[in-house]
Formats: C-alpha cells, sequence, structure tokens
C-alpha cells in the first residue's frame, strides 16, 4: 500500500467536491436498495460528513497511532445505525466504483489494489472495535421520556428514563433519535451525574428551523420514546486535581456543567466552585432557580448570573424584576475575567462557539494554562 | 379558444394536416351571429401544426421501433449495455437526490426564517409590555401622590387610621401620614391597572397555546 498514492488519488477525486460523495450514495443504493432506509432524507449533511472523514482518513494512512483510535470510534459509532459487518463490502464496492469513475485515466490495477488494501484495513479497525464494543455495551439504549418541564418557550428540560443503565461520566453526551425525526441523531449532554434509578435530564434549547431541537423542545410529552447511542466526549471532571474548579455555561452549556458540580459535590471535600451562568437576556437563564437553591446549599459553591443584551435595570423597570440583584451585566467571557483571577483553578467551558472562544481566549491572557481548560461547543446556531 | 363546431369529417377517416388546410367554413349570414373568420383561422392553423408535430413524431418513433427489432434479432448488441444503464440510474438517483435535498433545505430555511420572525415579533411584545407595565407604574405613581397629598391636605390627621406615632414632632408625623396615604392609594391604582392588563395578557397567551397546540407535530390534542 502506497501511502503517497492514495494521497495524490484521493486529492484528484476530491477536487470533484460534492459530486464525489452524490455518485457513491447514489452507486450504493443503485445496487443495494435494501441500505436507502438506513439513511436520513435529505443527504447534503451526510455527504459533507463521509468526505471530511475519507479525507481524514487518508491524510493519516501513514500515522496509525491517531488514526486508529478515530476508526475506532467511528466504528462503534455505527453501531447505532444498526450498521453489522454485512453492510461493509458493499459501501466497499461503491467507494471504489466511484473512485475508478472520477479517476478516468489516472486509475490503475495498483491504485485499484491500494484502494482495496487501505478500504479492507479501515473497515477491519472499525468493526473490531464494533464487535468488541458489543461485548460490553448494547448498539443503542431505548429511553422513556418521563417528564417534561417548559422553561421557557424555546428551552426545555426532559427526564428520560433508559431501559438499562446508561453508564457515563458527568459531562459527557449521548446522541439522540426522536421516533418523528428517524435518522436524525442530534448530540445532547446528561444534565446530571449517575442517579440510583438511572434517570437522565437534558436540557434542551430550540434552534429555529432545525429538525430535531423544536420537536424536543415543544413536541415532546412525558410517556414518549426516543433512541440513545453511547455516550461520548472528554468534558469530563479531572479527578486527580487538587485544584479549584471554574464551570463557565453558555445558555444550555449549562448540562454538562451541572452534572460536574453535582459530581462534586458528592466529594467528601468539595473544592471551591464558581459557576457563571450566562445568557442574552434574564429568561435566559432558565436553571437560576435552582442554582441559587444549591448555592444556599453548598457554602463551597458561588454562581454567579450574567446577561448580555439587557442592560442594568434603573427606576421602574428594576422594580419589575425584583430578585434581580447579583445578576452580572456583559458578556459572559468579560464577566468571567472582572471577577478573576483564575490561574489556580482548573476550567470547564461550555456554550456557543463563540462564547467558548472568548472565554478560553481570556483565561489563557489571565494566566490559566490552556491543558487546565477543557471544553464542549454545541451547535453554532445557539443564541 | 372556444372550440369551434368543425366541419363534418367522414367518420372513419382520418383527419389530415392537408385536409384541415383546405376545409373552408361557412360564412355566417349577414346581421347574424356566426364564426369569427380570424379565431377560426388561427385555430386551424394551431391543428395544423399539432398534427404535423404528431405524424413527424410517429413516423420517428416507427423509424425506431424497426431499427431496435432488427438490432435485438440479429442477436448484437443489447438494447443498451448494462453499465450504461447503470450509470444512468446513477444519474437519476442523483438528480432525484438533489432534489429531495433542495426541498429539504427550502423547508428549513423557510421554518427558520417563520421562527426567525416569530421571534421577533415575541421581542416586540415583551418589550411593548413591559413599556406600558412602566407607563402604568409612573401613572399610578402620579395619581397617588395627587390624592395622597389631597388627602393630608383636607382631612384632619386624626382621619389616618393607621397606629399613631404619638410621640412624633408634628411635621414628621405629617409627613408619614401623607407616605401612608400615598402608599394606600398608590397599591389600590396600581393593582386595578395591572389586573385589566394581566387579564387581556393572559387571554392573549391562551389563544398564542391552543393555535401552537393545533399546530405541533401529531396534534397531541
Ligand atoms: C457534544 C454536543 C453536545 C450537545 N449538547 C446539547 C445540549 O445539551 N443541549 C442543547 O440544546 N444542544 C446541545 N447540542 C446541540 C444539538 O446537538 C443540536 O445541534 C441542536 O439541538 C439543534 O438541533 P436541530 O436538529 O434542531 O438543528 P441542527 O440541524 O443541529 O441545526 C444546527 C445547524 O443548523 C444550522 N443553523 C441553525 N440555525 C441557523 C440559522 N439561523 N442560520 C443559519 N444556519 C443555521 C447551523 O449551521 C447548525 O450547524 C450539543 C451538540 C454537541 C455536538
Ligand atoms: C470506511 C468506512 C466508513 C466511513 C469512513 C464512514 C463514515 C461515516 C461518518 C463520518 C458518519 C457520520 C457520523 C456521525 O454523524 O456521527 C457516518 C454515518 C453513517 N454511516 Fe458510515 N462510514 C463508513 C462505513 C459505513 C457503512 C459500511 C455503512 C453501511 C451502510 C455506513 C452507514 C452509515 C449511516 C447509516 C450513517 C448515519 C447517517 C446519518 O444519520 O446521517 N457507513 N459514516
Amino acid at each position: 500500500m502506497d501511502a503517497q498514492r492514495l494521497k495524490a488519488s484521493f486529492a484528484q477525486v476530491a477536487e470533484k467536491g460534492d459530486a464525489v460523495a452524490l455518485f457513491f450514495y447514489s452507486d450504493l443504493f443503485v445496487r443495494n436498495p435494501h441500505l436507502r432506509d438506513m439513511f436520513p432524507i435529505g443527504m447534503s449533511g451526510q455527504r459533507d460528513k463521509l468526505l471530511r472523514a475519507l479525507g481524514h482518513i487518508v491524510s493519516q494512512v501513514d500515522d496509525l497511532s491517531n488514526l486508529v483510535p478515530f476508526l475506532q470510534q467511528l466504528g462503534r459509532d455505527h453501531r447505532r445505525f444498526g450498521i453489522v459487518a454485512e453492510h461493509y463490502p458493499h459501501v466497499g464496492a461503491s467507494l471504489l466504483a466511484t473512485l475508478r469513475h472520477f479517476s478516468g485515466t489516472a486509475w490503475t490495477d495498483d491504485l485499484e489494489s491500494d484502494w482495496t488494501a487501505a478500504y479492507t484495513l479501515v473497515a477491519k479497525v472499525m468493526l473490531e472495535a464494533a464487535d468488541e464494543n458489543a461485548l460490553t455495551s448494547p448498539a443503542w439504549w431505548n429511553g422513556q421520556v418521563v417528564a417534561v418541564e417548559r422553561r421557557r418557550f424555546d428551552i426545555s428540560v426532559l427526564r428520560i428514563q433508559p431501559d438499562r443503565p446508561l453508564p457515563y461520566a458527568p459531562g459527557q453526551s449521548v446522541a439522540l433519535e426522536v421516533p418523528s425525526r428517524l435518522r436524525h441523531w442530534r448530540y445532547y449532554s446528561m444534565a446530571n451525574a449517575p442517579r440510583p434509578d438511572h434517570t437522565v435530564d437534558f436540557h434542551v434549547r430550540l434552534v429555529d428551523g432545525g429538525p430535531v431541537s423544536p420537536v424536543l423542545v415543544r413536541g415532546t410529552q412525558a410517556g414518549d420514546r426516543v433512541r440513545m447511542g453511547a455516550p461520548i466526549g472528554t468534558l469530563t471532571l479531572d479527578e486527580s486535581s487538587p485544584r479549584d474548579v471554574l464551570l463557565v455555561a453558555g445558555s444550555t452549556g449549562l448540562a454538562p456543567l451541572k452534572a460536574i458540580l453535582e459530581q462534586v459535590s458528592r466529594r467528601a471535600v468539595p473544592p471551591r466552585v464558581h459557576l457563571f451562568f450566562g445568557a442574552r437576556s434574564r429568561d435566559g437563564l432558565y436553571d437560576l432557580e435552582d442554582l441559587a437553591k444549591l448555592a444556599d446549599g453548598f457554602p463551597w459553591l458561588t454562581v454567579v448570573p450574567a446577561v448580555s443584551d439587557e442592560p442594568g435595570g434603573h427606576g421602574f423597570s428594576s422594580l419589575l424584576q425584583s430578585g434581580d440583584d447579583g445578576i452580572e451585566h456583559g458578556n459572559l467571557s468579560d464577566v468571567v475575567a472582572r471577577r478573576g483571577p483564575w490561574d489556580g483553578h482548573d476550567a470547564y467551558v461550555c456554550g456557543p462557539a463563540v462564547m467558548v472562544g472568548h472565554t478560553v481566549e481570556q483565561l489563557t491572557r489571565l494566566g490559566v494554562p490552556r491543558d487546565r481548560i477543557r471544553l464542549e461547543t454545541f451547535a453554532d446556531a445557539q443564541r | 379558444m372556444n372550440s369551434p363546431n368543425l366541419p363534418v369529417v367522414s367518420e372513419g377517416s382520418r383527419l389530415t394536416p392537408g385536409e384541415l388546410h383546405s376545409v373552408v367554413f361557412a360564412r355566417a349570414a349577414l346581421g347574424r351571429r356566426g364564426y369569427d373568420e380570424e379565431q377560426v383561422r388561427n385555430f386551424l392553423q394551431y391543428v395544423e401544426r399539432e398534427l404535423v408535430k404528431i405524424f413527424t413524431d410517429k413516423a420517428a418513433l416507427a423509424d425506431e421501433v424497426n431499427r431496435l427489432r432488427s438490432q435485438a434479432s440479429s442477436g448484437s448488441r443489447g438494447v443498451m449495455a448494462p453499465e450504461d444503464a447503470h450509470f444512468q440510474a446513477v444519474r437519476i438517483l442523483s438528480q432525484a437526490q438533489q432534489t429531495a435535498d433542495l426541498y429539504v433545505a427550502d423547508a428549513e430555511r423557510y421554518t427558520r426564517e417563520l421562527a426567525h420572525e416569530a421571534r421577533l415579533h415575541r421581542e416586540a411584545i415583551l418589550s411593548d409590555a413591559k413599556g406600558r407595565a412602566e407607563q402604568m407604574l409612573e401613572d399610578a405613581h402620579r395619581k397617588a401622590a395627587a390624592v395622597a397629598e389631597a388627602a393630608v391636605r383636607t382631612a384632619p390627621p386624626q382621619a389616618a387610621p393607621a397606629p399613631r406615632p404619638e410621640n412624633l414632632p408634628d411635621a414628621d408625623r405629617l409627613a408619614l401620614e401623607r407616605e401612608i396615604a400615598y402608599l394606600r392609594t398608590y397599591s389600590d391604582v396600581y393593582r386595578t391597572h395591572l389586573r385589566s392588563y394581566l387579564e387581556a395578557l393572559l387571554r392573549n397567551v391562551d389563544e398564542w397555546e391552543s393555535s401552537e397546540r393545533a399546530s405541533l407535530p401529531g396534534g397531541n390534542a
């Protein structure tokens, strides 16, 4: 297998852009119509993902120490889509046909055997990881919604009972599928540390025009069913660290941090914890009541709410918003920076990409080493 | 175009472009209602063109059938190489997929725009409500101040039923009584305003909720 030759070949084919993945899926479905049902109706997102993944794989084909963990994760991820070993040769055949079609005269027997070898290896790594994972974990968890609490017109808190224990570390997320949007898997973070009854909470915020979040926020009620994939994510508590903890949450980015907070609270001697919770407006602070209760009960916890789009209240309007005291005004990252220094802390940041980016920037500027900051970003459309 | 009564063509025989061309309509008598000559002529030209097209198509199809028949019977290449058939199928499926993607994208953009507008609308309603509430407060405040002022000026100090701050100096007591009268009136006026406003708001919300429930997937109703 000649890595250089593969890279050059992929680069040549990838120049044709979306047409490549379009051809690949059409070829796959013409040959195997029964596979069409496994994919969503609208496929443009899926085509992007496939090309990106292939590009990533090919670019790392001579660096197996990086590539193998990626493929193993991909293989495990494919279990929830219902993919099994017998599907892989079909995909391989269509991939080869696609590469041949777009390579034109550049296609040679050597190239064909290179690609065959590469695909065989990739499939093997993915399948082995999937098989190993199958020994300990189901392909997916069925869940039943046991409670829905609408906190705002566009934010709901859902409580879900999985059909069997869902082992996860606080701060992690699962991909979730609702029956009315089949094949549209979206990630949501568990908002609580594991409970004896195994129920998990999700904080979902509606993204305008999104396929899944509007259904979860406004169209879901107790008794509804969902499916969940295996937990993923690295926004987890560094248990070995003796340092104090800084949590910075934008909107529903609160979910994983609340789970971490709960985990910390179970320690015999909790560290000092500062939780910053920001939103555009006051009613975006959908979980403040609960956080305030926690802060009252835990002397080691400080909760700082912040809003960015509402000026500080004066006169009659502040009268109307009773209980406003303690709410800071300004961008969350600035509010956090004002309250520093944080250089003795481990920081955990979650929310919209822009907010996370600014916060990390500010924190590193203030002397927090980058490797003490763990983060997760949600959909960019979140506001 | 109204369909004119065509001249009788003998049953069974086919109408040809040539026949149609030579058809002559009887003229309507002078002063009577009759066919519009111009319209009839236009229509005939139209039918003639259509017939020419149909005849040419038919001839081409007959040729094609003959060609394919002889090809098939001569046992040479199939009608279409399986390879070509596969690529055609792939192309057709690709086009269908792109169309589907387009529809999905359009629908998502449309709902996004709708939702965005609704969000703006909601924000406008909220800020309007806030503005009104503020105005009401100020209004109530002004009225109450005026009423309290009047009450203190006209009524003797004893009229105030509040626990009497006996050993306060007169000026202080007067100020305190004025304050009490003010607060009473203020709260009365404000409460009335607020109640009617909230009731209107609630009616709004009820309508909103019921129309929303009706529009949810699955109806839930
Ligand atoms: C690890 C992880 C954890 C997450 N946890 C949570 C969580 O706990 N709670 C939560 O609410 N969300 C969470 N999310 C986000 C969540 O997965 C969904 O993306 C979100 O709920 C929206 O889903 P959707 O299907 O409605 O829209 P999606 O199809 O996911 O829509 C988002 C996409 O649509 C596009 N988009 C949306 N609006 C616009 C617009 N106005 N203009 C242009 N493009 C737009 C954006 O490009 C964006 O990529 C998480 C995401 C990840 C990756
Ligand atoms: C080299 C092998 C493969 C690669 C690189 C690959 C890549 C990917 C990627 C990157 C995703 C997106 C994952 C996510 O959204 O979490 C995905 C999803 C998916 N893949 Fe694969 N895949 C491979 C093999 C297969 C095979 C053999 C099948 C079987 C038909 C398959 C079917 C699917 C399905 C059904 C989805 C989900 C689609 C969706 O919901 O959008 N994949 N794949």
